[in-house]
Formats: C-alpha cells, structure tokens, sequence
C-alpha cells in the first residue's frame, strides 16, 4: 500500500473538512475546503484510496506545498 | 589514373559513416543504458521523416596515419535543416556521447549561442530548434588558448536578437549548465524531460565550493525546480518523445518568421458548436471555483488547446489555442488557485505569453476571472504590484487584437490588464459577470462607514448596501449602458469569437514584421 500527501497548492486557513480516517475518496475528490482570496477552494486527492490522516484542524492556516492528508491508495 | 572523383566522392561518405558513429559504441551504449537516445535519434523523431539535411557532418578531429587519414572523431555538436508538418527549420544539438556535448574549439561554432545553426535560422528565416544536452565551456580551453577571453566571446547577441525574428524552441534533453543553460531560456518556449534533464547556472560541484551545499543535479536543477519553482524553462515531458512532440505542437501554432501571419489550418469543429455545459460551469454560490481548463477546451477547437507553463504561476492558465483553425493565444484566469487573483508568477507568466502572442501576430483571448492583484505581507514582499503593473504596460503596448470575454470577476488593476485598453477595447460578458474597480465586499465598509455605524443593525445595513451595489453593477446595467460592449451567451462564445477574430484578421496583417519596443518597463 504506497501512502499519497494530499498537497495543498494555496495558501489560505482550513474552512471545512470533509472527510476523516477511514474514508475512501476517489480521484480527484476533494478531502478539504480551504479558505482564501474570499473563495471556497477545494484541495483534491490527486489518487484514490483511503484516507488514514488529516493533518489540519478546522481554522488552522495552510500553507504552500503542505500535506494537508495522507491517502493509502 | 581514374578519370573521375569517384574515390575522393567516396570519401565524403566515409567521412560521414564516421560522423553517424557519435562518441564510439561504447559511448553510444552508455547513453541508451541512461534512457537517453542520441541527438541523431532524437532528430529523426522530431522532424519529418527523411528531411534531415545534415549540415557539416565532416567536421570534427581527424587521426591521420602518413598523411592518410584514419577516422574523424566527429564535432560534438550536429545540425542542419529539416522539415516539420512540412515547413523548414533549422536545428541542432550537442553530441552528449563526444566529450558530454562541451564545447568545441572551432574557430567558427556549429552550434549554441553565435553558432552557424543561429545564422542559418536568422539569414534564411525559419524557425530555431535547439535540443539541449551539454555543460557549454571548460577552464581546460584556457590552457589550449594560453589566454582566458572575456566572457561571451562567444556571445548571446544573436540568440537575443532571433527572438523578435523567428520562432525558437529548446527541449533541454540532458544537463545543461552555462551557455547551453542560457540558451535554452533565450526561447520562445522552452521544454525539459522529467528525470532526466537538468538546468542551473551552474552544477552541483560549483554550489558545493562556493556555498557549502550537497546537492544532487536533481535536487539542484531538476523540473521539480526549474519549472515548477523557477519557472525558468516552460514545460516538463515524461520521455524525450513528449518534449520532442511539445516542440513539434508549439512550432504548429507559430509563423516562419515575423513577416508571415501564424499559419491557419483546417478545422473540422463547426464554429457555431455551443456547449451547453457551458451554461452551468460557472457555481451560482460566488465564493465556489469551477474548472477554468474545461472552459477553455468547450470554446477553443477541439483537441488544439496547448498550455505553456502548466505548473508556474498557477493562478493564470496561458495556453495556445485555435479558432476556427487560426492561432490564437488564451489567457484565462484560473479560481481554483487564490481565485484567479494575479501574483507575481502569474504575472510574469502573462507578460511572456502577452508578448510571445503579439511578437507573432496571434490575438489574444482574455477569459477573465480576476479579483485582483494577490494581497498580503508575502505578496508586496514578492513584488506583486511592480510584477502586476509589467503586465497592465506589456499588455497595454500589444498591437494584436485582443477580446475579453468576463466569465466571472473583472476587479481593480489586474482586471484593467485583461482588455485591450489601448485598442478597441473589446469587452464581453457572461450574465455571470461581476465587474468594477473594486469588490463590493471590500469597499462597502469604508466608503459608508457614517451610514452604517448610524444604523440600528449595522451589521444588516451592511449587507443591504452590498446587496443594493451589487445589483447594480450587474453585467445587464453595464450592458444597458455601454460599459461593456456586449453580453455573450456562454454557448454562443465559440461562434463570437471566431467572427469577431476572422475579421480583426485584416488588421494583423497590417502589422507584419519585427515590432518596435521602446519605454522602461516598470
């Protein structure tokens, strides 16, 4: 089982988390919604499998290039 | 005695099998086990089959046996002419199996900046290939000389100046470090190999004695950093095929030279073709992103969208496209990265893709989702603003006709960089439209600080003012009063775009030739 990072290519502070360990996504899906620029940008799962970490809390600021979640595909 | 040339003439075709032997077997081998082909492979990949035209293969180091000569290690650097979907560009490379591709003492140079393959393109017209896979010079060629030269002895004068005459495209194949390094920046899209290929002003030894840092070429040089983070060379292939195939893609939307229109094709896409997905792509809910690509790719003719510089500065997607079988350059604002807001990646993106378009007389589409410069400590420490006002300058002195569809927002300075001020100043809108020179949300506070702190609720009486402003600037009104010129159905794009560009056609052509630059760029 190869663990993937969920990357998020944005700054901007955790609005909703949508997902939590145990989940399965899908490719494509997004895992969290970030807050930034006054929009409500999604951070999708570049593989699909199933999410074993979230590394945010609802709030929390994010920044560039940061794991976000870790997905077993 | 033979009456003919007939031995000498077989001569030449000996010296030219010796030329086809690059470095050696050995040589040969050791670059196929790395996954590298040979620039002769590489060659015949790109161009149309059979239109090589080799050019001075018989140059090179001879080993000479009482006065008879034995074998020519052949110059580490091949070219000549060829053809690409049928048109005439002159290329070349450096040899990598000879000498890793360094450079060669020959009083006139094959290749590189200065080189006869740079001649060749800037005498005779046509496009530049370069295929890049060398560490140009060595302090060793002071030791043969007895003299160091000044730097750019062999200088970039010609390199620079090709850019406003013909169309140049490096695939970086390998290392390249100095000069092969710079002259792969000198071009109008540049393309390197995931993996295997590596740019840096200077390698891994170097940063190692004068920094104190190990780094591998990868972690130094590699895409990860050159394009994705630098930005200093365009795109990533997978393989040497794909980097070779983004060249070929690239070259299909660009004139021979400066003097001819970007070549029209034949398009089999029905120009009133209008997706109805169209309609519903941009999220009613403000503050949700939509997929600015599928936009595009609903629009443009099928399949012909190619993105320059997909992984830099990722707010802004420029991409070469066609309509109705002409070029045509897109700049389109992406939501899903910090709304489309222009940061100083994006904008230096923008400015290169403005002027690659207008320097080859392709249009210009603007499909504008734009809140805004990017705000923030990290932003004005970027220089987002001076980045942002190049672009507004640059695209303010583009002489192509440019259209601006507003898909969603049109705000402040960016937004003012996405029309064609000083031309027609086209401008039209998706009933999704929210335009002005600054957001509601951001300006309702200030400007009616009195009338909202005197009410009872101001919280609520804020929220009636935005309200209140934001029907307003509703794209209707603007529509109503001229402020923008039309209101485009969102299926109907396609088809007003393609009219509208078929007849700005006349005007290209009376723009033809090198373009005057003058002024300081901010």
């Amino acid at each position: 089982m190869a663990k993937t990072e969920v990357k998020s290519e944005i700054t901007g502070a955790v609005w909703k988390i949508l997902v939590k360990p145990g989940d399965v996504v899908g490719v494509d899906e997004a895992v969290i919604i970030l807050e930034s620029m006054k929009m409500e940008i999604p951070v999708l799962a570049i593989d699909g499998g199933k999410v074993t970490e979230i590394l945010v809390k609802e709030g929390e600021a994010v920044n560039e290039g940061q794991t976000v979640a870790i997905v077993e595909v | 005695m033979s009456d003919s040339w007939r031995s000498e003439t077989e001569e030449i075709h000996q010296r030219r099998r010796w030329a086809d032997e690059h470095g050696g077997p050995e040589a040969v081998a050791a670059h196929h086990a790395a996954g590298r082909s040979t620039i002769r492979e590489r060659i015949s990949t790109l161009v149309d089959e059979g239109s090589f035209q080799e050019i001075s293969a018989l140059t090179g180091q001879g080993r000479y046996d009482s006065g008879k000569v034995q074998r020519v290690q052949p110059a580490p650097y091949i070219m000549g002419l060829a053809r690409i979907d049928g048109r005439d560009v002159a290329l070349g490379g450096e040899d990598f199996t000879i000498r890793g591709g360094a450079s060669w003492g020959s009083e006139r140079r094959k290749g590189g900046q200065g080189g006869f393959i740079e001649d060749l393109a800037f005498n005779y017209r046509i496009p530049l290939v370069n295929l890049i896979d060398g560490a140009g010079g060595s302090v060793a060629s002071i030791k043969r000389r007895g003299h160091a030269v000044f730097p750019g002895v062999h200088g970039f004068e010609r390199s620079v100046e090709l850019l406003g005459i013909v169309p140049v495209a490096s695939a970086v194949m390998g290392v390249a470090a100095g000069g092969p390094a710079g002259r792969a920046v000198l071009s109008h899209f540049s393309v390197m190999v995931k993996g295997t290929s590596q740019i840096f002003a200077a390698g891994p030894p170097v940063v190692e004695r004068s920094m104190g840092i190990k780094l591998s070429r990868e972690e130094l040089g590699g895409a990860k950093i050159a394009v994705d983070g630098g930005g200093t060379i365009d795109n990533v292939a997978e393989s040497e095929q794909e980097a070779l195939e983004m060249v070929r893609r690239f070259l299909s939307f660009m004139p021979q030279n400066v003097w001819e229109l970007p070549p029209r094709h034949a398009c089999d896409d029905p120009v009133e073709r209008g997706d109805e997905e169209l309609l519903g792509i941009v999220p009613k809910h403000r503050r949700t992103p939509y997929n600015m690509r599928r936009v595009i790719e609903l629009i443009v003719d099928r399949g012909s969208a190619f993105e320059l510089q997909p992984t830099f500065g990722k707010s802004v997607i420029t991409s070469l496209a066609r309509l109705d079988g002409r070029p045509v350059g897109v700049i389109a604002n992406n939501p899903m990265i910090y709304g489309g807001a222009m940061d100083h990646k994006a904008a230096r993106k923008q400015i290169h893709f403005t002027e690659l378009c207008d320097t080859f007389h392709i249009p210009i589409v603007f499909l504008v989702d734009q809140p805004g410069f990017m705000v923030g400590p990290q932003a004005e420490m970027a220089g987002t603003l001076r980045e942002g006002m190049r672009a507004v300058y640059v695209g303010a002195k583009a002489t192509v006709p440019i259209v601006t569809v507003v898909i969603r927002k049109c705000y402040g300075m960016a937004g003012m960089a996405a029309c064609d001020k000083a031309g027609l100043n086209f401008k039209g809108a998706w009933p999704s439209a929210e335009i002005g020179n600054l957001p509601v949300e951001g300006g309702v506070r200030a400007a009616f600080r009195r009338e909202i702190e005197s009410a009872e609720d101001p919280a609520a009486r804020q929220v009636e003012i935005e309200d209140e402003l934001r029907a307003l600037a509703s794209p209707f009104r603007m529509a109503e009063a001229f402020a923008v010129e039309d209101m485009i159905d969102p299926r109907e794009t396609r088809a007003y775009l393609c009219r509208v560009l078929a007849a700005a056609e006349s005007r290209l052509k009376t723009t033809l030739g090198p373009k005057f630059q003058s002024g300081v760029r901010p």
